[in-house]
């Protein structure tokens, strides 16, 4: 995790306008295989959009975007999960009326083999196993994957969610308020599922605004604030009130 | 910039759209010199107001006047007609031929093109008070009602004491041309047939598949039925394709109504027993003839109310006639 | 109490028992009513409906709306019926120019689920306008095409097709349900249906999912004009010629069979045996009526009978949920 290995993915001198507003203003950050990075930051301080920039929702009006040191070139979302980003978007992760395997294996989906495969024609038994036996290894225990998500608990939701992004990234997960609307015991779980995703070698972002929860988990935090960087150290070097601070302006970091 | 004229494209196309739908193209209001004759008519899809409109346009050539024509492309309704009419009007046209969808919704119109100075003739139908205009040419309803019941006595072989069944498939309960047709068929099959008998009714709202349908069931509701009287072309449409595909050509006799080419046809092949046509352009030609009359010499000839008989085409029929009266159609 | 809930949440059950009570009503009212032949013509009826009904299903299942089925039915059949009217005149094999016929109306259905993905998904119209237009332009084209009359004068076999012998039904309605059938299996055992439910449960997870949900769109809205198209051809060869005012109203027929059907509008909820169904329960009252000599106003009455009461199902089972 030195900083003299070659970042896992790295956003350089990233700007977005929209019309005249400038949104993100010259944004440097890079994160590691096995880091967790906290994004932080007031409302309007340009998360969303960083986070849309890092997915390939939006494309940045200007600087470079950097996977395993290669730029790259996000036309849409799906370039970016192919290249194995995963994203959780805050509240808007799952079709509610699909079942948990159709939710977790959505625009992936395992076809039977021949023709009918070709048709598209899915094989249905064998997602709902591998559906189960895959929210299992990131540590969700969901009841039965054939069931349909709006049956679901809030806090059974957003694991699924988080256990649809965490099993298909390959390299990074970004994720948008992932213990929002979530109970104490349910926000431990997810954190623990971080801490899970971290082991396996992934770059975790983390976007949110429980700050006790990105002390907590992260490496790393990174501060926005009005479109710019305004403080990227060790998690170490922070305290609750020193992060307030530096995401309100009280404490003046350059 | 992209979003601006994505929103404009979208636009453009709904106004071409609903440009469609209205079908209003609004003409330039002609040198005051030449005579102008507005044609208000009912609904443009109705192939009875395109054999109105060829006549129309004849009778507007020989007397060398400019037509306007106009109406809504398939709505036969005073809700869409009125501001047809106003507008027709604002272009201040010599004269006036209004076929009124309803007699007291386009009293109104009548009314401002008198105060303007336009006569006014009504055709088909009319407006409630006649006072204000200038002639009034029909043809006859109620007559045609009546000579479809002989048509129908006729090829069902009716004699004194048998007993018959028919059913009447119509448009809707309530337009006049229905009404009209409706009960002067009854009539003359109540003072004349006492045998037949009207076992059943139903309205197609101008759909053949409805009228198809209603025929369908007829079909096996009353296994005896002996005749269809179907009240216009649409209902001929519909009953035809119910009696071809049942295979009861010729054993369920189908009398219909407008000479529409397609129909006039089915009568060669045995489909259907006769049709009752009116003379649509025979109509729109007096009418124009006597505007521009008036116009010119403040009078007519024309008598103030003006019935164009009927005349039923059957298998007898001589191909003179027969092509006489199938309506023109594009 | 369980029991009844239980049952209540099985919306096939329901339109099944309905379906047999409607039967069994007509029937007792009067027994001509249970034969093959008025059988015959409720399924002529329902053909046509249920082809709309499936590219609706599929629709509204995404979110939208496709309000031009009924126009393109028109307008799908009015051009098979000059083409057919030429060929026929031209002295070409009848069958052949059925044939024919059945792809021109194929393509002109398949032409305006063009334009209405074009407007949707490029335009970015909403579903409802967009297919308002498409409506609006397609039967103002039959009427100027035709001049308002049916155009017949085509081959004289196609008539005949449309008598049942197998039992109630003819070929058109066997090969309508070959295609109903295919359809349903696509709705829920493959892809295609399962990213039309994914985009009417939820259009930005299904975006971040990865599917090109513009692309979907556009590919359900050509189904849906195809499907009318055929359903306009099924028309020529019930009536032996293409009428302009064929399928008028008829968007309003599809949508009541997905409704009754158990569908949601807002998407993402329903089953094309509902709409199966649904359709098969409209045109059976229209046929029931007439055989029982109810003044046929009252179809109109008792479809909006039903769709009440398929909503007030529809709202019992969501607020029986636990």
């Amino acid at each position: 995790m030195s900083n003299s290995t070659t970042p896992l993915y790295e956003v350089r001198n990233i700007g977005k306008q929209y019309g005249s507003v400038v949104a993100l203003d010259g944004v440097n950050f890079k994160i590691h295989a096995g880091e967790v990075i906290g994004l932080v930051g007031d409302n309007g301080a340009g998360k969303s959009t960083l986070v849309k920039a890092l997915s390939g929702a939006h494309q940045p009006s200007s600087g470079e975007i950097l996977l395993e040191g290669k730029p790259v070139v996000w036309k849409s979302p799906h370039d970016a999960l192919e290249a194995g980003i995963e994203t959780l978007y805050q509240d808007s992760g799952l079709a509610p009326d699909l079942s948990v395997s159709a939710n977790v294996f959505l625009g992936r989906e395992k076809v039977v083999s021949g023709i009918l495969g070709k048709l598209g024609f899915l094989s249905q038994k064998q997602m709902d196993k591998e559906a189960h036996e895959d929210l299992e290894r990131v540590g969700i225990a969901v009841p039965a994957s054939n069931r349909s998500v709006s049956q679901l608990s809030g806090g059974q939701r957003q694991a699924v969610a988080i256990g649809r992004a965490v099993s298909w990234a390959r390299k990074v997960i970004i994720l948008d308020e992932p213990t929002n609307h979530l109970g104490a015991r349910q926000a431990a779980e997810v954190l623990q599922i971080i801490k899970r995703a971290k082991e396996r070698g992934l770059g975790v972002v983390f976007i949110s605004h429980t700050l006790p929860h990105v002390l907590q988990v992260t490496d790393r935090i990174v501060v926005l604030r009005l479109g710019r960087v305004v403080a990227d150290a060790p998690t170490s070097t922070f305290d609750a009130e020193k992060l307030l601070g530096t995401i309100t302006g009280l404490i003046e970091t350059k | 910039m992209i979003r601006t004229s994505k929103k404009a494209a979208a636009l453009v196309a709904l106004a071409a759209a609903g440009a469609l739908v209205a079908g209003v193209t609004a003409t330039a209001a002609r040198a005051a010199d030449k005579i102008t004759i507005a044609f208000v008519m009912g609904a443009e899809s109705d192939p009875f107001f395109q054999a109105m409109k060829v006549g129309a346009e004849a009778q507007a050539k020989a007397s060398g006047v400019t037509l306007i024509w106009q109406g809504d492309p398939s709505v036969y309704s005073p809700a869409t007609q009125i501001p047809i009419a106003d507008q027709v009007l604002a272009q201040n046209p010599s004269g006036l031929v209004l076929i009124p969808t309803d007699p007291v919704a386009l009293q109104n119109t009548v009314t401002k093109a008198k105060t303007a100075g336009i006569p006014v003739v009504n055709v088909d139908t009319h407006v409630n008070d006649l006072t204000d205009v200038v002639s009034f040419i029909t043809g006859d309803n109620a007559d045609g009602g009546a000579k479809a019941a002989d048509a129908m006595a006729k090829a069902i072989g009716y004699k004194k004491g048998g007993s018959y069944q028919v059913a009447v498939g119509l448009t809707s309960a309530t337009a006049t041309t229905n009404v009209a047709r409706l009960e002067g068929f009854s009539k003359a099959i109540a003072k004349k047939y006492p045998g037949i008998k009207i076992v059943d009714k139903a309205y197609s709202s101008s759909q053949p598949s409805v009228a198809n349908t209603n025929v369908n069931n007829w079909l096996t509701k009353f296994p005896k039925l002996n005749g269809i009287f179907a009240i216009d072309g649409t209902n001929a449409d519909g009953a035809s394709a119910a009696i071809q595909a049942k295979g009861l050509k010729g054993k369920v006799a189908l009398v219909g109504y407008d000479a529409y080419a397609k129909n006039v046809k089915l009568i060669k092949s045995g489909v259907i027993t006769a049709l009752v046509a009116q003379d649509p352009a025979a109509e729109a030609k007096l009418a124009i003839k006597t505007l521009v009359e008036y116009i010119k010499t403040g009078k007519t000839a024309t008598a103030k109310n003006v019935v164009i008989p009927n005349f039923v085409i059957s298998a007898s029929t001589s191909a003179a006639d027969v092509a006489k009266y199938t309506y023109v159609q594009k | 109490m369980n029991r009844i809930r239980e049952v209540l949440k099985n919306q096939q059950f329901i339109l099944v028992l309905a379906l047999a009570v409607m039967v069994a009503f007509f029937s007792i009212k009067n027994p001509v009513f249970f034969s093959i032949p008025v059988f015959g013509n409720i399924l002529s009826d329902w053909a046509p409906v249920v082809l709309m009904a499936v590219g609706e299903t599929y629709v509204i299942m995404s979110g939208g709306i496709d309000l031009s089925v009924g126009s393109t039915v028109g307008l799908s059949g009015v051009a098979a019926a000059f083409v057919m009217r030429s060929m026929t005149t031209a002295g070409q094999n009848q069958n052949f120019t059925i044939l024919v016929g059945t792809f021109i109306a194929m393509g002109v259905g398949l032409l305006i689920g063009l334009v209405n993905a074009f407007l949707i998904t490029k335009a970015r119209m909403v579903p409802f306008v967009a297919t308002l237009a498409t409506l609006g332009a397609a039967r103002g084209l039959c009427i100027v095409t035709t001049g308002g009359g049916p155009i017949g004068e085509g081959p004289e076999k196609a008539i005949s097709y449309s008598v049942p012998w197998f039992g109630p039904l003819n070929t058109p309605g066997i090969i309508i349900i070959v295609i109903v059938a295919i359809c349903g299996l696509f709705m829920h055992k493959a892809k295609l249906g399962r990213y039309t439910y994914a985009i009417g449960s939820n259009s930005f997870a299904a975006r971040s999912a990865g599917i090109n949900v513009k692309l979907h769109l556009a590919k359900i809205y050509v189904l849906s004009g195809v499907l009318s198209g055929l359903a306009g051809m099924y028309l020529y060869i019930r009536l032996g010629s293409g009428s302009p005012s064929s399928g008028a109203s008829g968007e309003l027929m599809a949508i009541a069979a997905v409704v009754i059907g158990g569908a949601s509008l807002s998407g993402g909820v329903g089953r094309m045996s509902g709409t199966v169904l649904g359709s098969l329960i409209l045109t059976t009252v229209t046929s029931g009526l007439i055989i029982i000599g109810v003044a046929p106003n009252w179809n109109q009455v008792v479809v909006a009978v039903l769709i009440a009461g398929a909503v007030f199902i529809q709202g019992f089972r969501t607020w029986t949920k636990d």
